[in-house]
């Protein structure tokens, strides 16, 4: 767990480390970064587009009827290069978010990780793996 | 008959030749392909690794002008960067350097202008239309492609936070580095490393943002598993408040 714990961290730094012009205009401030919060919910649209892919996710909010998260990921080229494709979410999926919340409480978040109906986990984008060697 | 034969066989060779393109490449270091910044990955040869933005000292214009892009408010995320930013080296994002019929032609993916880089001789005009990634004319010194730019239009983006050594920043809070319409920008391009890597020594010389110039060194490693990709960056934007890429409408 601790192990996981520091890839998790380091996968956060190799992001905010990587100098990508995408990450950098605005501050991260509105999100929580020390707070990691764990979802279930639905996939409800999965915009593949520019400067940001995000996430939309309806989850139950206790009353009967539901919330919708907007989780804002990379960009189409980092989701590529790190092995997402469009297709592997679609509307109605039943997934499992883990994400950075606003901080002023509103129902949005970076995504941190998103397990997927098959059961794999993908990040939110970022650097691509280094070449094999 | 024979000699009219050849001397229309001559004829024709001469005038292909001379009708032929010079080829500006020919015999140049193969410098060609997707490369990938090295800046995202700490574990890099400290060989390859991109040298630090030094501690700048802003001028009152420039110290104005950084301030002015670090606000959440300022500018937007879609515009094109700076000629320096657009080499920052950063791992995000490849570019691909193609040959050109007049130089060299690089292409950042997510960047809505291409960078020119010419090496047909020519030099700078006398008066240049000022442009987002300004006019940059090369030649070759030896392995060494010299670059000179001027003419930028100073209102390209800027150097971000994490280029610029905010790395243990979470709030990304520390100064953006701008370039001016006065910037001077000098490059040195070679291949190192067994040809596996791209250097650029970028030397910015900008008296109206910065006291004094600067040289930093910045890396890439060639990358032919991956491809430089569609980026059209003003498809989903956001309200300001709900992301860090929100931007005014």
């Amino acid at each position: 767990m601790r192990d996981l714990r520091r890839l998790l961290f380091l996968a956060l730094a190799v992001v905010m480390l990587s100098g990508g012009s995408a990450w950098a205009h605005h501050s991260f401030a509105m999100f929580d970064l020390e707070k990691e919060v764990t979802l279930e919910g639905v996939v409800k649209e999965f915009p593949w587009k520019n400067p940001h892919v995000w996430l939309h996710i309806l989850t139950p909010d206790g009353k009967g009827g539901t919330t919708e998260w907007g989780l804002e990921m990379g960009t189409t080229g980092m989701l590529t290069r790190t092995g997402w494709k469009r297709s592997m979410l679609k509307e109605g999926d039943k997934v499992t978010v883990v994400l950075n919340p606003l901080k002023d409480g509103a129902p949005n978040g970076r995504l941190v990780r998103v397990t997927l109906p098959n059961g794999s986990v993908m990040g939110p984008g970022g650097a691509p793996p280094p070449p094999k060697s | 008959m024979k000699i009219l034969a050849s001397l229309i066989t001559m004829l024709a060779a001469t005038a292909f030749l001379l009708a032929a393109e010079p080829d500006l490449h020919r015999g140049k270091p193969d410098i060609w392909g997707v490369w990938l910044g090295t800046g995202g990955y700490p574990d890099i040869d400290p060989r390859y690794r991109n040298t630090p933005w030094p501690t700048v000292e802003f001028t009152a214009w420039g110290a104005a002008e950084s301030k002015r892009l670090t606000t959440p408010e300022t500018p937007d995320e879609c515009m094109p960067y700076g000629p320096h930013a657009y080499m920052a080296g950063g791992s995000l994002f490849p570019f691909e350097i193609v040959k050109a019929t007049k130089g060299l032609v690089l292409l950042y993916e997510p960047s809505p202008v291409p960078r020119r880089i010419y090496y047909d001789g020519r030099k700078h005009p006398e008066d240049i239309d000022p442009t987002w990634l300004g006019h940059s004319v090369g030649r070759w010194d030896g392995e060494t492609l010299i670059v000179d730019t001027v003419g930028t239009n100073g209102r390209g983006r800027p150097l971000n936070g994490y280029l610029s050594g905010a790395i243990n920043s979470k709030t990304d809070d520390t100064p953006r580095l701008p370039v001016s319409d006065r910037l001077h920008m000098v490059e040195r391009i070679r291949l190192v490393g067994r040809a596996e890597y791209l250097e650029d020594e970028i030397t910015i010389d900008d008296p109206k943002t910065y006291t004094r110039s600067f040289t930093v060194k910045h890396y890439w490693q060639r990358r032919p598993d991956l491809e430089v990709l569609e980026y059209f960056c003003a498809d989903n934007r956001r309200p300001e408040a709900e992301g860090h890429t929100g931007s005014k409408p």
